[in-house]
This record gives structure tokens, sequence and C-alpha cells, in this order.
């Protein structure tokens, strides 16, 4: 089993629509594959439309009252499953806090699944807080998509030092842009220069797309109505270099 | 992932459109188009798969082919993969995984075979909840059966089968209640690969190389004789295709057990057919030994190959691949020759005659001493004896007797370990099988002294070989001769555990045992123990 996190400490770019592309595309190669939307705003499960509710909310969950097992909802999609948001999940940082050991709280309701589970993805809440540390723990793949732009990256920046500062550096890191548009000029700049300082960049990027937008229309994801737009290429292209890199 | 399914059982294909209907009135459901995809059910020969509760499912259809390898109980897969091309015979040939590992523990040597075709039409319906959402899915299948790739195909009962969503399980129930109350279908357990062998007038399981008799004490032992022999004949002739076509080791393998145990029976059931008509068949049944040995003898060192080629340290292990390359060049030239036999008109006629002579009508061995005698007292009479001959032998051994008293006791063994599986359902089983396992222990024992010793003798005879014929090189020569030696001491070692084993077969409770069942005064000690 192998964890992936799609993380970003900004919101809005593009990290639901990362977990869910990616997860369909690793559930179609038969992987089973497993997303927990851990965003309270649900939007993961609301693509796959399922209710973001969970039995007995997010408490009894960290408690380790109900298994993560019996809350698991099967997508319309042969090998996806989902675990629902919880709108809870507000306040996981405070149930996290609770609890001993804090910081290892996720992986430990994962480790169970290991048998199940090829690919686990955690679409991630934004923000900096105890919850992203759980996922850097957690995870063996960060994905942060990045809009390519100068703020962003300050922003890339910051993880890189929350995770260097916390010793946390087994995680590989794999920041990829997201929502390019190539009709500014900032963005083609940004792409260009970029790869020499952060060698870790990924070759594939999303383009900002209507198509992607569609998802919410359609709740859908877009390997499932549009696979050969481009922003379904991208995805392919994006999911084939992280399956890559798992295997290396 | 995919939880249990459930299916029922409609009365025919024609009532699938009234089942749709009325699902449809009552549940909020959206279609797929239908699909019709084949599926061929593989298995051993022996049927290996099916008796681990397991099925392998090849799903062939419009842009689909996969291998998927279910659960019996509940038809949930352990694991699909995607084919590019036909179904694998042998484990070995898997891509490492989950599959290539459980068809590895169960087939073992055997190739996988297809056992049956069946092509189903599928609609599947969806039940989707207030946000479009599936829940459920149902789907409803027309299926027909044949044997794989040819013939007319056979009709099977349609089916209805709820496929779970994971977390759903509230209009699973809904659904499920709806068809067994107000549709009044039955459930249907059965496996697809029973349904589908049923409907083309088979059934798993109908090959099987142990042997299972009901006989009955009072039974004349000329009858059960026959009975024994047909069932040997029986399963020869259904190993031979599968030895002419050299589909894996084990048809020859059950091919020659049938032999031994069909000279086995002629010599050990005395006094039921003539003897002049048992001494030709015992010589005529010899020649069959005779004339697979060799290709068996191959079979056995390329089964073994393995285990060889990681018993030398591993700078040496890539040094025995030129002696492979012989044994399959080899392999390949017995069996040739073994096949021209086997299609001889010589075979044919010894086979023909011997089933003619087995369907005699009863009677005409009447001449013969025991035919009319019941069984029950004739068989306990052999198994006794042979028992105490084998006692006598064994505890003749010491560590300084010669190799041939361990051969002479093993062939001893081997005749009772046979009599006592021939008859084996005269007796109660709780107190029979514990004495063949333990003499299987000691045959076991019997067999690595002696056949880890002919195993080091041919490989030198192989070494010979190879020089004579071409090339060879030096390394392999050198590692041929560290098998040898590690084969002599594995040897050595078996002589060592010989006293063991032996005390264990011939231990007091054994022997004790071996009285009360077969002894002559078996009779009389069950009445006194009733008085008692």
């Amino acid at each position: 089993m192998r964890i992936i996190g799609v993380y970003n400490i900004k919101g809005g770019v593009g990290k639901t629509a990362t977990a869910v592309n990616l997860a369909y595309l690793s559930a179609q190669a038969g992987l089973r594959t497993l997303v927990w939307d851990l965003d309270p705003q649900g939007a993961a499960s609301y693509y796959f439309r399922i209710k973001p509710r969970i039995k007995g909310g997010g408490r009894k969950m960290l408690k380790g009252k109900r298994e993560l097992d019996e809350l698991i909802k099967g997508s319309d999609f042969d090998n996806l499953d989902l675990l629902p948001a919880d709108f809870s999940y507000r306040n996981m940082d405070l149930m996290l806090g609770e609890a001993k050991g804090p910081v290892k709280q996720l992986l430990r309701l994962l480790r169970p699944l290991s048998q199940e589970y090829d690919r686990i993805y955690l679409d991630c809440p934004p923000s900096i807080s105890l919850v992203s540390e759980n996922i850097f723990r957690a995870a063996d793949a960060l994905m942060v998509p990045t809009i390519p732009t100068t703020l962003s990256l300050r922003t890339y920046e910051q993880m890189v030092e929350f995770l260097e500062g916390h010793k946390v550096g087994d995680v590989q890191r794999m920041p990829f842009f997201s929502m390019v548009d190539r009709r500014k000029r900032m963005h083609l700049d940004m792409i260009k220069r970029l790869p020499e300082r952060f060698p870790e960049l990924l070759q594939a990027h999303i383009p900002y797309a209507s198509d992607v937008e569609r998802m919410g229309f359609y709740r859908a994801p877009l390997g499932s109505f549009a696979p050969r737009s481009a922003a379904g290429i991208a995805y392919e292209a994006l999911w084939r270099e992280l399956e890559a890199a798992l295997k290396s | 992932m995919k939880a249990q399914s459930l299916q029922y059982q409609l009365k025919d294909s024609e009532s699938i459109g009234e089942v749709v209907t009325a699902l449809t009135g009552q549940f909020q459901l959206t279609g797929e188009p239908e699909k019709t995809v084949r599926h061929i059910l593989h298995d051993s020969f022996d049927w290996r798969l099916f008796q681990s509760g397991l099925q392998l499912d090849e799903a062939r259809g419009a842009g689909l082919h996969e291998l998927t390898l279910r659960k019996l109980e509940d038809d949930s897969a352990c694991e699909t993969i995607r084919l590019e091309g036909p179904v694998a015979g042998f484990f070995h040939d898997y891509p490492p995984g989950l599959l290539r590992d459980r068809l590895a523990t169960t087939l073992q040597m055997r190739t996988l075979l297809p056992q049956v075709e069946i092509r189903r039409r599928e609609r599947l319906l969806r039940l989707l909840d207030g946000e479009q959402k599936t829940v459920l899915r149902i789907a409803l299948q027309e299926q027909s059966a044949r044997p794989p790739g040819r013939g007319e195909y056979q009709p099977m009962a349609a089916l209805v089968r709820l496929l779970p969503v994971r977390g759903y399980d509230k209009p699973l129930a809904q659904v499920s209640r709806f068809l067994t109350a107000v549709l009044e279908l039955k459930p249907q357990v059965d496996p697809l690969i029973v349904l589908g062998l049923s409907a083309i007038g088979r059934q798993p399981l109908d090959y099987s190389s142990k042997l299972n008799f009901n006989l009955q004490p009072l039974m004349p032992a000329g009858e059960v004789a026959r009975q024994i022999h047909h069932t040997l004949l029986n399963t020869l002739e259904a190993n031979l295709p599968g030895t002419r076509a050299d589909l894996d080791s084990e048809f020859l393998h059950d091919l020659r057990v049938a032999v031994r145990r069909t000279r086995s029976a002629l010599s050990q059931i005395k006094g039921v057919f003539p003897e002049s008509e048992v001494e030709k068949y015992k010589e005529r049944f010899a020649w069959i030994g005779q004339l697979t040995g060799p290709t068996r003898d191959l079979d056995v060192y390329l089964l073994g190959f393995d285990d060889y080629r990681n018993s030398l340290p591993e700078p040496y292990r890539p040094d025995l691949e030129p002696l492979h390359a012989f044994l399959q060049t080899h392999q390949k030239s017995e069996q040739r020759a073994m096949v021209r036999k086997l299609n001889s008109p010589h075979f044919h006629t010894l086979l023909k005659e011997w089933r003619a002579f087995l369907a005699a009508p009863p009677g005409t061995e009447s001449a013969c001493a025991h035919a009319h005698k019941p069984i029950g007292k004739l068989a306990a009479k052999r198994i006794y004896r042979t028992f105490g001959l084998v006692l006598k032998e064994g505890l003749a051994i010491n560590p300084h007797s010669p190799p041939e008293a361990l051969h002479e006791l093993r062939k001893s063994c081997k005749k009772l370990r046979y009599l006592l599986e021939f008859f084996q359902s005269l007796y109660p089983e709780d107190r029979i099988k514990p004495l063949i396992k333990s003499l299987k222990g000691l045959l076991d024992n019997l067999g690595d002294y002696q056949d880890l010793e002919v195993q080091a003798d041919k490989l030198r005879e192989f070494a010979h070989q190879m020089v004579a014929e071409g090339e060879v090189p030096a390394d392999t020569l050198l590692a041929m001769g560290m098998l040898v030696d590690g084969l002599l001491k594995r040897q050595q070692a078996s002589r060592l555990v010989f006293a063991d084993r032996f005390a264990l077969f011939a231990g007091r409770e054994q022997v004790a045992a071996y009285q009360t069942l077969f002894g002559p005064d078996r009779k009389k000690r069950d009445v006194a123990g009733e008085q008692a």
C-alpha cells in the first residue's frame, strides 16, 4: 500500500480535482484505490455523489470506536472507494490534539487498510496544522499542485521549510504546476525557469481548463467523461510520473 | 473490495423481461446496454483449484480479456489480471504476484485446462439514490454452456445477481427482499463452474487418482477384484490423452500408478482369476511400466531441477544450465518414443483384451478357489500376512544390513500400502487412516534412501552421456559432482533416521491395531468384547 497526500497550504489550487482524477486513473489501472476526503468542505465526496457524512462523526473515528473499514463507501467505479468527509473535520486539529502521539494518528488509522488497498489518496484541507503534520507523516508521497505564480512558490517553500524543521524528510515531495494558463506570460516564464531551482518539480502540468470545472456538473472524475481532453491527458501523464516514482 | 454477491434463479430466460418490469415499477433504476461475455473456467485435470475452494475465470468480451481467481463460497475475486494472449498453463508462466503465488501452492506441477465455456448475455441495472449515485447493481444473466471451444451451447438457468456497493447495505436488503418475497425467486448458491458443468452433463471432481471404493465384507472376492481392476483401467485410460500430449507430468505419473496398482492387485488378490491369465496380464502390464519408465525418470529430474539448483551455493548455480538443456532434450525424445509405443496396436489390444476379460460374465472364474469367498475375510488375511512380512523384514535390519535389505522392505511396504488402500472401505475410517499414514512415513524414508542413490548414479551416467554427446563445460561436470555429493549425503542421512521411523511404524499400539483389525482372532475378540 502506498499513501499519497495531495496538499498545498493555499486553497483553490486544484487539490481535490487532482486527488479524484489520479485516484480514478489508479483504479482504472487495476490498483485497489481509496480516496480519503479529509476536507470538511467535502468536495471530493461531492464529486463521487456521496454524502459528506460519517456515522458517529470524526471524534469517534479518531478514538478508534469505529473502524475506518465500516465507514468506507463504494464509488460508481470498479476498484475505487471513498472515505467520506464529515463536517466535524473542521475541528480535527482539536480532536487530534487530544490523542496520545497526536502527529501519528492518521497513520495508525490507515495501517489496517494496507491489505485491502494498493493506493490511498488523501485529499487534504489547506493550511498548516496538526492535520497536515499527520498527513506528512502518513504519506509516502506528497503531491503539491502549484500555480505558477510567485506567491504560490513562496507557500511551497514554506512547506519545505516546515518539513525540514519537523524532521519529516522521508516523504517524497512531488510539486507540479496546476491551473496553468498559457496565455499568461508569467506562467510560461515560471515554467521555464523554475525546474532549475526545484529539481523535484514533475514534468507534467495541468492546464487551466473548463473541462476540470465541468467535473462539478457531471459529479464524476474527468477520466470518466472526457478522458481525451487536454486536461484528461495531462492528468494521465501526471499519474504515470507519480506511479513511476512510487515504484522506484 | 467487492462484497459478497447474491444470486437468484429464474424459471427461464423469458422471465428476465418480467423481472425488469417488476423492478422498474418499484425502484429508481437506470440500465446499461446489454453485453455478451464468454467465460472460460479453468482448472487442473484433477480439480486442484476446486478442491481448494477456488475457480479461475477467463472473461472475454468487447475490449475485455481478463483472468480472475475467485472464491467458490462467495464468488469474491482474489486477484484479476489482464491477459494479452491465451491463458498460461503452469503457475511459473505468470508474472510475480498474488495470482501466481496462489496458483503455485494449489496447482504445483499441474497445468490448467479449460473445463467449460459459458456464454453470458447480461443486462446491468443500476439502482440510484437521491444524489443519482449507484447504490446497487443488478445483473440479469441469460447463460448457456458448452465444452470449451466445441459443440452446441446447452441452456443454463437464467440468474438475477445482486452486486452490492460497499457501504450501502439497505438497498441490497430491500431489493433482495423484493425478489424473494414478491417475485418468489429462489436463491441459487452453486458457483458458476458447477452450473456450467452441469449443463454439459458433467460435474467437478469427476476425476481423482485416489482410490475410493465402497466395499462390503460379504461381497465375493472375484467381484471385488473386477471392480478394483475396472476402476484402475478407467484411471489408466483417462490419463492417456494427457500423457500422449505431454500436457503435464502428472498424467503419466497417474497412469503409471494405475499400472503398478493393477500389477499389485493381480498378485495380491490371489485365487480369484485363472492363474495363467494372471501371469499373462502381470507380464503385459509390466511392459507398460517399462515403456513409460524412461520418460518418467526424466520428468522427475526436471520437476526437481529447481531444488537441485538451489542446493548448490549461488555462484555454481548457472553451471547447471547445460544439464537442464540436456534433460529437456532427452525428455522430449523419450516422450516421442513412448508415444509411438502407446499408439501401437500392441498397446491397444492389451487394454481392449483386459477390458473384455474384466467384463466377462461372472462364473467364468468359478474354477478359482477364492472367487466366491467373502472379501472381508480374504482382505484381512492378506493384509495381516503382508504386515507380518514387513515386520519380519524390518526387524531384521541393523546398521550393517546391506542396502538390498531396505529395498526389499520397501517392496513389501508398497504391497501393504496398496492392500490397505484397496480395502480401506471395509474398515472404520478413523482406525485405518492412521495406519496408512504411519506406513507412508516409513515408505517416504525408504523411498528417499533408494531414490537418492538411484538419482546420484543416474547423474553420473548423465555426465558420461553428456561428454559422449559433445562439448560439456568442465564447470557443469563439477557442479554435477557437487549434486552427486549432496544426494549421497542426504541418502546417508535418511539411513540414519530409518531405525526411528521403523520403530514408530512397529510400535506396540500399531501392532495391536493391526491385530484387532486384521488378525486371525479378530472375530473371537469382537465377541468377547461384546460380552464383557
